[in-house]
């Protein structure tokens, strides 16, 4: 009765650990070989909030609070593709890019919340990105003003035409220099990605 | 009964087992937090884009190459937009995170944090250099790794005194002539001045009337036309890249004569590309090399831009991502040091960290790094670049300690 069981017992084990290995072996382990580059593709922007455009000196007595140098803030939402082409999940660690208005690089975001990404199947992100008039026009001042003034026009002209026309999608906002990285079993991919909205 | 007993110990070791492997990946796990505080939208985000990806990039290689003794960084990275209330704000973040020290960025963040990051006892590594952050028993939460900006400064005025004055035809008739242009309401472009003119002093020059030139100035016609009169034989610059191109165009162009002594950051690798022709024999100091010149660990820094970054061109990257690589490494090694005496407090890294090293070599073209409790001036050694023939090469390496022990020691530490 005892020899009967434990065979029985040991037969279930060699089972069940056949049965693991089996599940095991279907699944695709990933190897610098087979590992692809995850494809990040902009599937839209969205002018998140816009505010007008406006611009107080710090001269300007403000009805509550202090006066400061304070320009209108403007939040624009990337909304990106990300597609997974392993047979297995892959990690997305973080993804960054550079935002252009134009030929002028005004803001480098990121996203760093991890995110699983199943196999063959496509996740999205959205990154928040925020401007406001003040940081843009010390941005400009301090690196655009030969750039600006080869455009034959100054700061605050410049700066207008993309606070009133970027929230009617009028002026393309570019994305640069896009890099997501990318983990598999401690491998590492890094997908690079580029776009203009609206094209 | 026995086959009973064998195969419950048998399960029973299953389980010790696999409760082990789970605990020890789990202790395998362990993070050391450090905060970044960068600009990649404000005033100063041309450069310190560049900062904040080398900051990332060097955290990536520290992690990869063994952590801190077998712990591995975790890195909290936050745009701040130059903004000094968005700076005090991340900060806090930062604390409450359990942050052990913090990379930060310019004037503005560090000299705002300065008495917090003091009484926090939080090691605050920043790339702004002013002198005045050296002196310990002020700032003594506050280091860097590179030539304080008074420093710089006398260094460079050092090295043309040096290498060019005794080539130029009035040498030896008369006293060599000096103006400084900078932006006179920015503590930043006006914090070394006060060494630059004594040092000017001491070296028997005759010194102009300062030009006050805006970090914005994109003409400075005026203020060349006003240095006319005196006939400098050198300019010393302290402003940005942007203002620095275009007070050395307008120098080119009206024929003003002068060499050009610019500090670090108004001298990098876009300098020529808005100078154009003003830009050559530009001196300058910069405590890192450039990227891509040929000194150690350079290779990592490009492969690390290159597989971290590999949508921004290698012909964008600059010395700002050297300059971070140096920062985060020094970093990392003062962490190793204080996680090896078994406190990773603020304290602890500071004392057992920081204050430790001596002459220690970070490799990227940076000088030995020193400090000690008393004097965080982290090197001594200015080394001084000329661009010609369309790249940068080392001119001079002036040591100002071993020159001036005396005053190194007694007078210039602080300001």
């Amino acid at each position: 009765m005892h020899r009967k069981s434990i065979i029985l017992k040991c037969l279930s084990v060699v089972s069940i650990v056949v049965l693991l290995g089996g599940c095991a072996g279907m699944m695709t382990k990933p190897t610098q070989k087979n590992f692809k580059a995850p494809v990040v593709t902009l599937d839209s922007m969205e002018v998140a909030h816009a505010f007008g455009y406006w611009y107080f000196s710090k001269k300007v007595q403000p009805t509550k609070g202090k006066p400061d140098n304070v320009g209108a803030p403007l939040s624009l939402a990337f909304i990106f593709n990300v597609e997974n082409p392993n047979d297995y999940p892959v990690k997305m660690e973080n993804l960054k890019f550079t935002i252009a208005f134009e030929e002028f690089d005004l803001n480098t975001v990121s996203s760093t919340e991890t995110m699983w990404i199943p196999a063959g199947k496509t996740n999205q992100v959205r990154v928040n990105a925020h401007f406001d008039v003040r940081q843009s026009l010390l941005s400009l001042l301090v690196t655009g003003g030969f750039k600006l003034k080869e455009k034959g026009t100054n700061v605050w002209a410049q700066l207008e035409k993309w606070w009133t026309e970027i929230p009617q999608y009028s002026v393309p906002v570019h994305v640069k220099g896009g890099a997501a990285v990318f983990k598999a079993d401690g491998l590492t991919k890094v997908a690079t990605f580029e776009a203009t909205f609206p094209e | 009964m026995f086959a009973k007993n064998m195969w419950s110990k048998f399960i029973i070791s299953l389980f010790i087992v696999a409760l082990f492997v789970g605990f020890s990946s789990m202790a395998g796990a362990a993070t050391i937090k450090v905060g970044s505080l960068n600009d990649m939208t404000g005033a100063t985000s041309d450069v310190g884009k560049d900062y904040a990806l080398g900051i990332a990039e060097a955290i990536h290689y520290v992690n990869d190459n063994g952590g801190i003794n077998g712990k591995q960084i975790k890195l909290y990275q936050f745009d701040y937009g130059y903004r000094i209330p968005e700076a005090l704000t991340k900060y806090n973040l930062f604390k409450r995170l359990k942050c052990v020290a913090i990379l930060g960025w310019g004037t503005g963040d560090t000299e705002a944090l300065a008495p917090t990051v003091a009484r926090d006892k939080i090691p605050y590594i920043s790339a702004s250099y002013s002198g005045h952050l050296c002196k310990p028993e002020k700032t003594p939460y506050n280091l860097f790794f590179a030539t304080d900006y008074s420093t710089q400064s006398r260094g460079l005025i050092t090295a043309w005194f040096d290498k060019k004055w005794p080539q130029k035809p009035d040498y030896g008739k008369r006293k060599p002539r000096i103006a400084m242009c900078y932006m006179t309401a920015s503590p930043f472009s006006s914090s070394s001045i006060k060494a630059a003119k004594e040092q000017a002093n001491m070296l028997g020059f005759e010194i102009g009337p300062d030009q006050n030139i805006s970090l914005f100035a994109i003409d400075t016609k005026s203020q060349i036309l006003a240095l006319k009169q005196f006939k400098p034989d050198v300019l010393l610059h302290t402003n940005t890249v942007m203002s620095v191109a275009a007070t050395l165009r307008d120098s080119y162009a009206l024929a003003l004569g002068a060499d050009n002594l610019i500090k670090c950051w108004g001298y990098d690798e876009n300098l020529p590309k808005l100078a154009g022709k003003a830009a050559e024999g530009a001196i300058g100091c910069a405590p890192w090399a450039f990227f891509g010149l040929d000194v150690p660990l350079m290779d990592k820094v490009i492969e690390y831009a290159k597989k971290y970054n590999p949508g921004i061109p290698l012909e964008k990257r600059t010395i700002h991502t050297v300059q971070a690589w140096a920062s985060a490494l020094g970093l990392a090694e003062a962490l190793r040091r204080a996680d090896k005496a078994g406190d990773l407090s603020g304290e602890g890294i500071l004392k057992n960290g920081f204050e430790t090293m001596r002459d220690f070599e970070i490799g990227l073209g940076i000088a030995p790094v020193t400090y000690t409790a008393t004097d965080h001036r982290s090197q001594s050694v200015a080394k001084i670049y000329e661009y010609k023939n369309g790249k940068f090469s080392l001119l001079d390496e002036v040591d100002l300690k071993k020159r001036w022990p005396d005053k190194w020691a007694n007078e210039w530490l602080g300001w």
